[in-house]
Parts: structure tokens; sequence; C-alpha cells
């Protein structure tokens, strides 16, 4: 009973203590409720926390109709003609860099860092990457870039990136899903829970797709301790060939233990 | 109360984090050292995009003369003292690679690695772990691991690997893991495996970062030798755009013969001129 009691007591004390430390709207800061109404811890400057090293694990690399909301992509009949008769090979077998939103599901490690006025995506794939800016500037005109021209504004818990500027050539997954110079792709990051993020894309075409149309999937943190982005050089030994290698052999050890001595010049008699 | 508590003692360690200058002690008259603005975790803040000047150190990273394919040239390149030291069958490579350009790894859009890299735009954000060093040119990146995490075992890269930590308010970085294959200019200056890369970012004023680099390769050179160059701020509105170097990839043709089959009438009217 005295135990019980004592327990109780502690009970109230951290209760106490919690709400002490937390600020008025202290009952969600107790219990951080995950999904869609999960609060996101800060960074400095107030923004949610979005940083770290994320992954996707889904085929939507292979097929996006996977993560298609209805499991289904709009077509219109002459855009399914043109891509009938368009190039069958896959511009990433040519180093070309995949495209948004591509980049974020193909099956590679990326990692978020956010500074006052940006959120910069760092790819593991193709060491792509995108800085974003987050002041809502007016897009850039007149180019077409692999990648488009990111956007981005803060919508509460939610990054919204939007995206233009992207070249018609890509593709949005191996399946030979394609698109026209008229995608105009709106990204949404939410963090769900301590390990995930909610993403989200609606992908609009109006020369290629009746209507806009949505996909989405968790990405997942990378937790493993210790785990860093590493080097990914598609064009390695570039001689046309499609070549996706792993990480290059080295030798076994330490760097810095390898042979170190420069040559000791030879006294020579005159 | 409490959080202004807290923000007096954060403000009190930023305080005691920013060096004093040692005033009255030599008797010279000298201009006080330049104090960078700190980041809010109390780093000399070096964030921004930074323009090198590297009077055509993609070109050679010795004196050089201008001309085409060469920029403007240089008297005096942005290796210390002007020469490099190389052992004897490295010069004899070195000359060799200049006529065989088709072997440049930049023109097969390969990774620079660094320090050649360096040579070319690139935007620096500062976290408290990390450094991010993102490059237009070849939409090349590192991460400069700022935790004391040691390099990595078994793993070689274009780019290396960078560690750094600071030194009052340089940024000292050091660079291992790198592969035989990058280069540090299109002379033919090469290195190997066990290139070893010093670099120290000091800025000097609000727009300017002098960069140096010791390099230690036992491989190839004789003694370990420096370089350097002053990066300067660009404009507030400058943003870098994607670079896909892999497009097309109609530039290796053109490569094959090299320098060796430039005509005459690409030589500007100055290089003419020379030529008399």
């Amino acid at each position: 009973m005295a135990k019980e009691l004592k327990s109780a007591f502690l009970l109230v004390a951290i209760v106490a203590a919690l709400l002490a430390t937390s600020s008025p709207a202290s009952a969600q800061a107790i219990r951080p409720k995950l999904g869609p109404s999960y609060v996101a811890p800060r960074t400095p400057d107030g923004k949610p926390d979005l940083q770290g090293i994320w992954e996707t694990r889904n085929a939507a690399a292979f097929d996006v109709s996977e993560v298609a909301e209805g499991h289904e992509i709009p077509y219109l009949p002459e855009a399914l003609d043109r891509e009938q008769k368009g190039p069958r090979v896959d511009p990433i077998a040519h180093c070309k860099m995949p495209g948004v939103p591509r980049i974020t599901y193909m099956p590679f490690p990326f990692q978020i860092m956010q500074r006052p006025g940006y959120v910069v995506f760092m790819y593991e794939y193709l060491h792509d990457q995108r800085i974003i800016q987050t002041n809502s500037r007016p897009h850039i005109d007149g180019i077409d870039l692999w990648l488009g021209d990111s956007v981005g504004h803060w919508e509460g818990n939610t990054l919204v990136v939007d995206v233009t500027n992207l070249d018609e050539r890509s593709w949005l997954d191996s399946a030979r899903h394609t698109h026209s110079d008229a995608l105009h792709v709106v990204e949404r990051y939410t963090r769900t829970g301590p390990n995930t993020i909610n993403y989200e894309a609606t992908i609009e075409d109006p020369k290629t797709y009746t209507r806009p149309w949505k996909i989405s999937m968790p990405l997942y943190r990378n937790t493993e301790p210790g785990f860093e982005l590493r080097e990914q050089e598609c064009t390695e030994g570039d001689n046309g060939r499609p070549i996706h290698p792993l990480y290059r052999p080295a030798p076994k050890g330490d760097p810095l233990e390898l042979t170190r001595e420069y040559p000791v010049k030879k006294e020579t008699s005159k | 109360m409490k959080v202004g508590l807290l923000g007096l003692i954060v403000t009190a360690s930023l305080l005691a984090l920013v060096p004093v200058p040692a005033s009255g002690q030599s008797a010279a008259p000298k201009a006080p050292p330049y104090n960078p603005p700190r980041t809010e975790d109390g780093q000399p803040n070096l964030e921004g995009v930074w323009q090198p000047r590297t009077s055509g150190a993609a070109f050679s990273i010795l004196p050089h003369p201008g001309g085409f394919f060469l920029g403007g040239g240089s008297e005096t390149g942005v290796v210390e003292g002007g020469t490099l030291p190389l052992q004897p069958w490295a010069a004899a490579k070195a000359k060799e690679l200049t006529q065989h350009m088709e072997l440049d790894p930049t023109g097969h859009c390969h990774y620079e690695g660094i320090p050649h890299a360096n040579y070319f735009p690139f935007q620096i954000f500062q976290t408290p772990k990390y450094i991010a060093v993102l490059y237009e040119n070849m939409h090349a990146r590192r991460i400069i691991y700022m935790d004391g995490s040691p390099h990595p075992r078994d793993y070689l890269a274009w780019m290396g690997d960078s560690r750094g930590h600071w030194e009052g308010n340089t940024l000292v970085v050091d660079v291992t893991n790198n592969n035989d294959k990058s280069v540090f200019d299109m002379a033919g200056h090469f290195h190997s495996d066990v290139l070893h890369v010093v670099e120290r970012f000091t800025p000097v004023d609000k727009d300017t970062i002098n960069w140096e680099a010791t390099i230690d390769d036992p491989k190839v050179f004789t003694k370990p030798w420096k370089m350097k160059f002053p990066l300067k701020r660009a404009p507030q509105d400058f943003e870098m755009l994607e670079s896909g170097c892999f497009e097309g990839e109609r530039d290796a043709e053109h490569l094959v013969e090299g320098l060796a089959t430039v005509p005459k009438d690409h030589y500007t009217e100055k290089e003419k001129e020379k030529e008399k």
C-alpha cells in the first residue's frame, strides 16, 4: 500500500514537472501524437525539423503507379501514344539526373539539411542536390533543368515545394511513365513521427494527364549508428554503357596508415 | 524569467567564444584581425556562395600562358614557389599526359576531387555537426564532418573524405580517401591514392576567405607543397544552377587528339604576337 502510494506521488511529481517546463499547450508535449497531428521538433529558427538521413522502402522507382492514388495514372490518349513512340532507353541509364519526384524514391538514401531560409536535399544517388529557398521566390524563366526549379514555403508542419522547369526527357520510373515540359510537381513533406516523414506529391501536366494525380509514401529515417552518405559516381568508366556501380573497392585499412614516406634524395658526386 | 536567465547564459557563453584581440602588445600599428560573424552555435560564419580567384588553376596550377582553352593565362599560378616537387618519373608522366587530354577525367564528367573542385563556385552551409559544401560544377558536393569522427576505412572516392575542425577563425579540413584518378588541372598534374590534403579556410574580411592547402603525396612528389588563392563572396542574389556535365557527352570526341591539333586560328591575337 505504501509502495503504491509512493509511486502515485512520483507519477504526480513527474507530471507536475513536465507541465511546469512545457508551454501552456502542454497536453500534447507529454505524449506526442503520431500521424498527421504529430508535432515535429523545431529548428532554432522555429521551423519543423526535417533534418537527417531518409530513405523510401517501396518499389516506386520501378513502377510509380505502385504509390499512385488508385494505382492509376490518368493518361491522355495522345500522351500514351507519344510515350509508345518515344525513346525506349531510360535516361538514368546514361547517368542523367532522374528528375522530381523520381529522385525521392530512387532506392538510395538522402540527407535533408536546414538553414534559415533554406532546405537542402543531398541525395546519395548521382550526388544530386537541390538547394531550395523557402522564400516563395518566383520560378526562373526560360531554362529547363533535370531536377527542375524548386521553390519552398512552410504551411504549418509541412514543407511545401513547388517544382517547375523540369526537363521533358526525364521519366517517372523505369517502367517508362513519361511527362511533358508542362510538368508541375507540388511536394509536401510532413513529419509523422520521430523517424518518419509523409511524402506526398501532386503531379500536374495538362499535356500528358487528364487531371492532376497524387503519389504518397512514408520516408524512413536511417537510424544506423554512424551512417553517412557515400559517393555514388554513375559516370564511372563512362563509355556509354549503362552502369550502376556499387562503392569503389578500396585498399584495406586506414588511409593515414598507408606508407607515407617521401623518397630520400641520393647523394650525387660532382 | 527562466528564459531570460537562459538567454543571458547563452549570450555570455557566446561572448566567451569570441576571441579578444590582444591589444597593445605589439608596437607596430597593426589592423586588428578580422572577427567574422558567428552562426547561432558559435562557429565563425562562412556561409554563402563563394567564387574562387584561381588565375586559371583549372587549366594549370603552375604559371601558364593564355590562349585558346587556357583563358587569360597566369604569371604566378597558384602553387607556392611556382614549381612542383615532382619525382622524375612523375614529371615525365605529367608531360606525357598533356598530350592525352582525352584521358582528363573532367572531360568524362567525373568529380574533380579536392583541391580541383574548389576552383569553381560553391556554397557553404554550416550545421553544428557538419559543414556542407555544394559545388555548381558537376553538381559535386562534400560533407565535412566536424564531430571529431575518424576517416572511414576501406573506402576511396573521387571527392575523398573530409573531416574538419576549427583553429581560431580558420576552418581546417583534412581530406584523405582520395582515389588516384582525379587530377589537379588540365596540364597533366596528377596524384596517387595516398594523396592527403589539408585545407585552411581563413576569413579575412566580410567578402573574402583566404584558402590554402598543403598537398602531401609521397608516391608522386619529393616533399609536401602548398597552393593558395582567395575566395570572394558572390553577389547577394547569386544562385547556383544545375550543372549536368554528362549532357549528350559529345565533347569527349573533340578532346581525343588534344591541344596538339587545335588550329592556329583559334589562338588569340596576343598569342599570335608572342609566336612571331
